[in-house]
């Protein structure tokens, strides 16, 4: 009961409740449909700034003084009728003026949107089609080798692993980042000197028909396809039809300078005889031996026509040799040297929260947090077999946007997890949860499971927790907008 | 879910030194344990207790807002009642609670509880408390007593003279002449019964010794002068268990003999002597493990956990050693029944976390006080009936 006033009465409280709708809307990145379908799920107001708060942007003040100003004219007109009601005996004006106080919370959660879709529709589209438009016409004219790297996972990780290397020998520019959509390329191509060697565009599709639309933008010459999983199902619906998209980028280039990564099972049915492949057992004709997997970083041999290369790279895990071996055949096949190509491999660098290893309290951790698919699941998960350790720790919150997959998937996580026997795992609380554990039961996990109930707490005190020999694997995030 | 009860502050030197190793060592753990409801346990320097959910916040106690907190609230009861419960009034004396205790994590150093006097009163009260019992705490404390079980049990101590209050006060010439006569500088001065190195000064002639014993009788009425091995390296052990013993690391605190741990490089300059700003504690400038060689370290070692037993020290506790490295001879220095943060940076390197640590801690006083409850400590006799 007390809980359910406390809930209630965040409604009425002025300081926290217009923040917590723009953090909302912050967090769903002003998406109307995605912050009213989280508006509309959320049981308790009070609970939903706990991993972060507010960050005071410019838009987000602008909304929040449109808020103040809309609920103060809500709560005067409110009061008004009352007061009409009583000294001039407007009909009904008692109930209809506390029921316009009191709707107010609900009535501004969602006329808040109007300025967005009306910004979006009036402004920010027709500005980024224009955009778009004039990027399609820089792509198509420039001279330089456009290598599209397309795939579910893994493709900001190979289009850093490129860069570094390819910049070695070449000019090579890059998309920033995670900026992987359409106004992201046309922000890139705007960018461009035209003195470029090599363009590397990240896809990030997230719909059917974006990598078709991306390609038929960007004018692509190479294309790599660094994997298929279950993700963003919300709108593929099946794997297969993200795989569709995905692959639409090797119609786009007619089935010729497309390489794909053949260490994703789900890309099997879609390979086609003319691409190039790359695993961890090599690429592009090149051969992988003597693969050497530690938490300071991984090293191996590729050999092709009594040609001899070994790399080491500060990337770590067995799933890094495929696209380290794919970095090197393609920088052979442009011209650099063995010396270059060696550097540019030693000088890549884990990207942020992608299986980036750091030392706490004495023992190892590696943090996967912006993994977001069971690839990446097998991926660390291998590694945590590849690895040794006095202590093993799996931390998971489980994946997101998995659609109808996701107790497929969480089973299926649950049995990779088991399968790498950690002695200990942590589960964070949340719809998933119970699938995971499910998965685990199935592989037989013999270690102990622990369920946290305030995630925030065990990552912000992960220190407490841990301690030397130990390796921990934290993978994947669950933003707040999800339940 | 048991209820622990963790006892900080007290009526003693290191009264602020108690606070951080509770919330930040202790409490906080602890609670990330989630299998335990944890109480801050407040007691004030001027030995008043209370029980608050706001005493967890280092705020509190950094903004100086534990006075106003003081002067705002009632001191807790303590009811003996086969076991130890506390009773708060409210402000208005209206409603009252009430919290029964199932297990007390002492987080006090130096007088009225880590010496033994707080543990003596949870064994009155009957209820399982983490760490040393009164008597080991008793002798750990006491510089002076631990030195002379040691030297009982053969373990090597150093040359060592003791001196009280009254005759430094009264005739602190006297007291001087009998130290240079037994021992040569340079000397350490030691209050008896102080850890976290309060009072301690080093002393290479007269003045400096004189200056030293008037600094160690403000605050003991036993002073102990103790002859500094040459070719020094110091190591301290951190030690868990109760009849089964898990050693931590041998840590070597990067200090010359003449810019010794007082408390000021201890907790406030991260062990730095100098110009060096606030640091980590301690644990910032010490070599874990210690640099040794591999037979010297396992002397060391054994030496450690034999003190620890011979001393009777259960839970946890620290043993501090003197190596004459040209010499490879090791020598007890002190035990400490509550070290500082419980040395959990320490532990971290051994392979135990924060959270293990004191896990591990609460399981121990539990199994203690089980083993206790099965002695008996009456028997029935027609004595009375005599009269």
């Amino acid at each position: 009961m007390k809980n359910f006033i406390k809930a209630v009465l965040v409604f009425y409280t002025p300081k926290t409740y217009p923040k917590t709708l723009v953090y909302m809307l912050q967090n769903t990145e002003y998406q109307p449909a995605a912050y009213l379908k989280w508006f509309w799920r959320t049981q308790n107001f009070n609970k939903v700034m706990i991993r972060r708060t507010l960050e005071k942007t410019k838009a987000a003040k602008q909304l929040l003084l449109g808020l103040y100003v809309g609920i103060t004219i809500q709560l005067i007109l409110g009061v008004l009728i009352i007061y009409l009601w009583h000294w001039h005996n407007l009909p009904g004006g008692l109930v209809f003026g506390i029921a316009v106080i009191v709707s107010y919370p609900v009535t501004w959660a969602h006329l808040v949107t109007i300025p967005l879709i009306a910004g979006r529709l009036l402004i920010v589209e027709p500005n980024q089609k224009a955009k778009i438009l004039a990027s399609e016409n820089v792509f198509k004219k420039h001279r330089a080798i456009k290598v599209a790297i397309a795939g579910s996972y893994g493709k900001t990780s190979m289009k850093e692993l490129l860069l570094s290397v390819l910049s070695e020998g070449k000019n090579v520019a890059a998309t920033p980042a995670n900026m992987n959509v359409a106004t992201s390329h046309a922000i890139f191509a705007q960018s461009l000197t035209g003195a470029e060697d090599i363009l590397l565009i990240e896809y990030g599709e997230g719909a059917p028909g974006d990598v078709k639309r991306f390609s038929q933008t960007t004018h692509p010459t190479h294309g790599i396809i660094t994997g298929l999983a279950p993700a963003h199902l919300d709108h593929y619906k099946t794997v297969e039809a993200a795989g569709e998209d995905i692959f639409s980028l090797a119609q786009y280039l007619d089935n010729q300078n497309v390489y794909v990564n053949s260490d994703s099972p789900l890309t099997e049915s879609f390979i086609r005889p003319e691409f190039g492949l790359y695993n961890q057992y090599g690429a592009l004709g090149w051969i992988v031996s003597d693969t050497k997997i530690a938490l300071k970083g991984t090293s191996f041999t590729l050999k092709k026509a009594g040609k001899e290369i070994t790399v080491h790279s500060s990337l770590i895990g067995r799933h890094q040799v495929g696209p380290i071996a794919l970095s090197v055949a393609l920088a052979k096949h442009f011209g650099l040297t063995d010396e270059q190509i060696i550097a540019g491999v030693a000088s890549a660098k884990p990207f942020e929260h992608r299986m980036q290893a750091y030392q706490l309290s004495g023992g190892w951790v590696i943090d996967d947090t912006y993994n977001g698919n069971i690839e990446g699941i097998r991926a660390g998960t291998q590694l945590l077999i590849d690895l040794s350790a006095k202590r093993k720790i799996y931390v998971t919150p489980g994946l997101v946007d998995q659609g109808k997959e996701t107790k497929t998937v969480h089973l299926e996580m649950g049995r990779l997890i088991a399968a790498a026997e950690p002695d200990l795992v942590v589960l964070m609380k949340n719809s998933v949860t119970q699938f995971i554990q499910e998965g685990l039961e199935f592989g037989n996990f013999k270690g102990i499971v622990r369920v946290e109930e305030n995630p925030l707490q065990f990552y912000n005190n992960l220190r407490e927790f841990i301690a030397a020999g130990d390796l921990v694997i934290m993978q994947n995030d669950w933003p707040d907008n999800y339940s | 879910m048991d209820t622990i009860a963790v006892i900080f502050g007290g009526r003693s030197a290191e009264h602020d030194v108690s606070i951080i190793t509770a919330l930040s060592s202790i409490i906080k753990p602890l609670e990330l344990t989630e299998k335990y409801r944890v109480e801050a346990i407040y007691i004030s320097k001027e030995g008043a207790w209370y029980w608050d959910e706001k005493l967890k916040n280092i705020d509190l106690y950094s903004s100086g807002k534990i006075k106003d907190f003081i002067k705002k609230n009632h001191p807790v009861s303590l009811k003996f009642d086969g076991g130890l419960t506390l009773i708060k009034s409210g402000r208005q004396r209206i409603r009252s609670s009430s919290l029964k205790v199932d297990v007390v994590f002492p987080s006090m150093h130096g007088t009225y509880g880590e010496d033994g006097a707080l543990m003596g009163l949870l064994d009155m009260a009957g209820v399982a408390y983490v760490g040393c019992d009164l008597a080991s705490s008793t002798i750990a404390m006491d510089k002076i007593l631990a030195k002379e079980v040691a030297i009982a049990n053969q373990i090597p101590v150093t040359k060592f003279v003791i001196a009280n209050k009254e005759e430094i006060d009264k005739d602190i010439a006297s007291v001087i002449k009998r130290v240079t006569t037994k021992l040569s500088y340079p000397l350490f001065i030691k209050p008896t019964h102080l850890g976290s190195s309060i009072g301690i000064s080093r002393a290479q002639d007269q003045t400096a010794l004189s200056n030293g014993l008037e600094v160690a009788a403000t605050y003991d009425d036993m002073v102990v002068i103790e002859e500094e091995v040459p070719n020094l390296i110091e190591v301290t052990l951190p030690i868990i268990g109760n009849d089964v013993l898990t050693p931590a690391m041998l840590e070597q605190p990067m200090t010359k003999p003449e810019d010794f741990f007082d408390f000021e490089t201890k907790y406030l300059q991260g062990g730095k002597k100098g110009k060096g700003k606030a640091g980590k504690g301690s644990q910032g400038y010490s070599k874990i493990p210690a640099d040794l060689p591999k037979d010297l370290y396992k002397k060391a070692l054994d030496l450690g956990l034999r003190t620890y037993q011979i001393v009777g020290c259960q839970g946890i506790a620290r043993v501090d050693m003197l190596i004459d490295s040209k010499k490879g001879e090791v020598y007890f220095n002190e035990i400490n029944p509550l070290p500082g943060g419980l040395y959990a940076h320490n532990w971290r390197a051994a392979g135990i976390s924060s959270v293990e640590l004191v896990d591990r801690l609460v399981n121990m006083a539990k199994e203690r006080f089980e083993k206790q409850q099965k002695l008996a400590t009456t028997f029935d006799t027609n004595y009375l009936q005599q009269f």
